[in-house]
């Protein structure tokens, strides 16, 4: 169970759209570079080519995982063992077309693996079973994961602009931060009506994520 | 989350605000056999994560407070170093290390 559709590349760095990723845009030519020398079938290699491999990537993938973890020092940590079992088992990231693929490639290849494991051991003593704990920890990717940050937030302001401004206001002050029970007192309810509120709010943006995605496709 | 057999648009709430405050753990340990039943069985809650984490992301990402890369390169190759050593370890054979000794 949980979300599973994979959207199909919409934009890239450039603000270009781009039909899928068998189009080979421009990428950096040092992270080309670095790939290059991390699918290299010596070790030593690879290694040197781990440092600007982890330069060009390293802020996309934390800021990635920081969507399943949101701590920076559980980031930082399955990040490193991602990095090394990239150095390690290198085969998935022969190809790369573009930032996009990789990430996604990244994402499901290494960073879920890794994210599972954070929470294997827990799951002795979970009412849920493995398979959703997974769906919800580690899930596959689905509408606009590989979206850029800066594309995302100019795509969720657009679609909040469609709410009403009581839904609008809810979900613009869970985004600054603001708990449940100080969103209720601004909106003069309860915390479990803000509560419900939100949850219809976002099943309704998630269909207008949907419904955009369809259109790009 | 002292709340026992929370209902769905309430295990999202606290889904979200775990997620915001990097403390999943706390919630995934909350859940009672009827909550995660509640969830199993929830289509809405489902697709509703997956929103959520956008949202986080959005709202979130930017702020994430990232470490020197310097200081997290040498971590990796640490890291890198280690394994090649636990790799060379394993493939040295017990009657090799007699002939070097």
């Amino acid at each position: 169970m949980g979300p599973r559709a994979l959207s199909p590349l919409r934009r890239l760095s450039g603000g270009q759209y781009r039909e899928s990723e068998n189009e080979k845009p421009d990428m950096d030519k040092r992270l080309r570079n670095a790939l290059k020398g991390l699918t290299s079938p010596d070790a030593e290699s690879r290694r040197r080519a781990m440092e600007p491999f982890v330069r060009a990537t390293f802020n996309i993938f934390i800021r990635h995982l920081y969507r399943y973890l949101g701590n920076e020092v559980e980031c930082e940590d399955v990040l490193e063992d991602v990095y090394a079992d990239i150095w390690e088992n290198p085969d998935h990231l022969r190809d790369i077309a573009n930032d996009a693929h990789l990430l996604r490639t990244v994402y499901l290849y290494y960073m879920r693996k890794r994210l599972r494991e954070v929470y294997r051991r827990m799951n002795r003593n979970l009412a849920l079973s493995q398979a959703d704990l997974e769906n919800l920890v580690a899930p596959e990717m689905g509408l606009h994961d590989i979206t850029e940050q800066a594309e995302l937030r100019q795509l969720l302001h657009r679609m909040l602009g469609k709410l009403k401004a009581r839904e609008r206001k809810a979900i613009e002050m869970w985004m600054q931060g603001m708990s449940n029970r100080a969103i209720a007192n601004q909106l003069k309810t309860t915390v479990g009506a803000v509560k419900m509120l939100e949850f219809r709010t976002i099943l309704k943006l998630r269909r207008m994520m949907k419904d955009y995605s369809d259109e790009e496709d | 989350m002292a709340n026992l057999n929370r209902e769905i648009q309430e295990l999202l709430a606290d889904y979200g605000v775990a997620l915001r405050d990097g403390c999943l753990p706390a919630f995934l340990k909350s859940l009672t056999r009827e909550e995660a039943r509640a969830i199993r069985e929830s289509d809405d809650f489902w697709e509703a994560t997956e929103m959520v984490r956008l949202m986080n992301s959005a709202g979130f990402g930017d702020k994430v407070v990232t470490p020197d890369v310097g200081l997290f390169i040498s971590r990796v190759d640490a890291a890198i170093v280690s394994r090649q050593k636990r790799a060379s370890a394993s493939t040295r054979s017990p009657s090799r290390n007699r002939v070097n000794l």
